[in-house]
């Protein structure tokens, strides 16, 4: 089960490398990270901060356009082009083949989102003389949503095409980061409403003293129930579709 | 785990001489507002071990919709689908080769990791696909070609990895939907090749085509199906020699039969200084005797046969006709 698992997500992973759009993303992104400097300076102590917090949104809003350009359209094609006859005829179950596909994509943005890392730290050191690796902490919280957003496209792509599921991925990422505008931790409906505000701590990383090995934790906890949740769901929607 | 369903398999193969068995296949589709359809309906055929099977009939007839859901790929409304003795599921799919009309892999990989990819989702371990990849694309005449990506192979290139990806693990059972659509002569050649040499190996193979002579080339047994059912089964001798004729190919210096012949013809054709005509069997006799006697030269006396064209196009002009009735 997990060689076929891995060998689903490497061919992903060996897809993805070709892709243009990868690496168009990724070079966006670097030379935009090295532009951040340029931005207007600040008071002493504050201009480092201005940075990290630009890196992150940079590097999230990168992170999202690779997740979304991977994964929404992933099973669609593959459905269309019928690649995913010669996958399922042979011993491969369909949740392997969801999870497989889902790891690839996840692995793929993790290459990407350490690239970014890499350059965010290189640029910061270059401009400020500060080697800023709470940086990372940042950047992890940001995969490990961009890995949410992913499932939640292999869920939606396997029974609808591409252009909904952009669309559907982005009301669900604005949707998970509004709680705190539309409720108050008292209100009923709090616990119960689909919420990734837990892997928001671009505030504390980029101008407080990041966020505890704990929290970081808590991170994962959240990170592995949404994506269950989500490659169930798939599951469930993928195994009913006649092919 | 892997090793108790692989045993599993094995036994099934050599215990049962059935390698595949539909029974009462259906496949129902419904959408919202329109009557439901029914794409196969009571589908029943069985593929002996080590035996080429072919699945015919005209296009809608219910052929891929009754291999996808043999193969895992449609959800059957009803009906039991087994491999080599087990129901049709995942595990059992590591015994079985697929190789389909087109050509589906992702054009953006190597053919060495494609060939890798099939040969590990079949259960492989990574060191005995590695040393296998070579030799399989040396096989279809692909050597050196590993570390191309599929996007710079041509179409009969394409077909050609297909048949290595359908037997990269050796299978028992291959399944083989339109293999030789589209391709040209090298590439059809290729296909049959691959069927003959798949029959030697012991291996099952089930065939759907539309090229009747290639069905009746290789093939030892038929199933037709028409409109999703079965209209015809059968070794494709039984289904082709008409009983009670006698078929001659006879050469002579004269235009005409000889007298005692003309007479009893049933129909008759001349090509190239050659007469080919058939006769009732207990005439067959007296007809040589007589063409013996006038000098003519018999050049060969059989059953007489329908071609598997002439045989699939009356069969369904009078299901046809039944339907009209």
């Amino acid at each position: 089960m997990t060689g076929r698992v891995w060998a689903l997500a490497a061919s992903v992973f060996l897809d993805a490398l070709r892709r243009k759009v990868v690496w168009v993303v990724v070079l966006f992104a670097a030379v935009m990270a090295a532009a951040i400097p340029a931005l207007p300076s600040y008071g002493f102590g504050v201009v480092e901060a201005v940075y990290r917090e630009v890196a992150l949104a940079l590097t999230y809003l990168a992170t999202m356009v690779l997740t979304l350009s991977l994964a929404a359209n992933r099973i669609p094609a593959e459905i269309e082009r019928r690649t995913v006859y010669g996958v399922l005829v042979r011993s491969v179950r369909r949740w392997e083949y969801l999870l497989g596909t889902w790891l690839g994509i996840f692995v793929t943005v993790g290459a990407a989102v350490f690239a970014f890392t890499v350059v965010d730290v290189v640029v910061g050191w270059l401009a400020y003389g500060e080697l800023m690796f709470r940086l990372a902490e940042g950047t992890f919280a940001i995969l490990l949503e961009a890995g949410v957003v992913a499932a939640f496209c292999v869920a939606v792509s396997s029974v609808i095409g591409p252009v909904v599921v952009v669309v559907s991925a982005l009301a669900f990422v604005f949707l998970a980061h509004t709680r705190s505008q539309l409720l108050v931790p008292e209100d009923i409906l709090w616990r119960l409403y689909p919420s990734l505000d837990a892997l928001n701590i671009i505030n504390p990383v980029a101008h407080g003293g990041g966020v505890s090995v704990g929290y970081i934790f808590s991170m994962l906890l959240v990170f592995v129930g949404w994506t269950g949740i989500l490659l169930l769901v798939s599951t469930a929607l993928f195994s009913r579709r006649d092919l | 785990m892997e090793t108790s369903s692989q045993t599993t398999v094995a036994e099934a193969a050599s215990e049962d001489a059935t390698a595949i068995r539909i029974e009462g296949a259906r496949k129902t589709y419904a959408s919202l507002g329109q009557p439901h359809r029914d794409a196969v309906r009571e589908v029943t055929f069985q593929v002996r071990s080590g035996e080429v099977h072919g699945l015919l009939g005209p296009n809608g007839a219910g052929k891929t919709t009754t291999l996808k859901m043999l193969l895992g790929l449609v959800r059957p409304t009803s009906g039991v689908f087994e491999i080599l003795g087990v129901p049709a599921g995942p595990a059992v799919r590591a015994k079985v080769g697929f190789l389909a009309e087109q050509p589906y892999f992702s054009p953006l990989l190597t053919a060495a990791q494609t060939l890798a990819l099939h040969g590990r989702l079949s259960g492989m371990s990574r060191a005995a696909v590695g040393a296998r990849v070579d030799e399989l694309l040396s096989r279809v005449g692909l050597a050196g070609k590993g570390d191309v990506v599929l996007a710079k192979f041509s179409r009969g290139m394409l077909q050609r990895l297909g048949i290595a990806t359908a037997i990269v693990h050796q299978p028992y059972v291959v399944v083989l939907d339109e293999p030789a659509s589209g391709l040209d002569p090298v590439g059809q050649r290729d296909v049959r090749n691959l069927m003959l040499e798949l029959r030697e190996s012991g291996a099952t193979v089930l065939l759907s085509s539309h090229q009747l002579s290639e069905v009746e080339a290789v093939c030892d047994r038929v199933t037709i199906l028409d409109r999703g059912r079965v209209a015809a089964a059968g070794r494709i001798d039984e289904l082709l020699n008409i009983a009670g004729q006698t078929s001659f190919r006879v050469s002579g210096d004269d235009d005409m039969l000889p007298e005692g012949v003309r007479e009893r013809v049933v129909d008759v054709a001349f090509s190239g200084g050659t007469h080919m005509f058939s006769v009732a069997d207990s005439d067959a006799r007296r007809v040589f005797d007589a063409l013996d006697d006038a000098g003519w030269r018999v050049l060969s006396v059989s059953p007489k046969r329908e071609t598997l064209e002439d045989y699939f196009a009356r069969l369904l002009d009078s299901s046809y006709e039944e339907v009209g009735e």
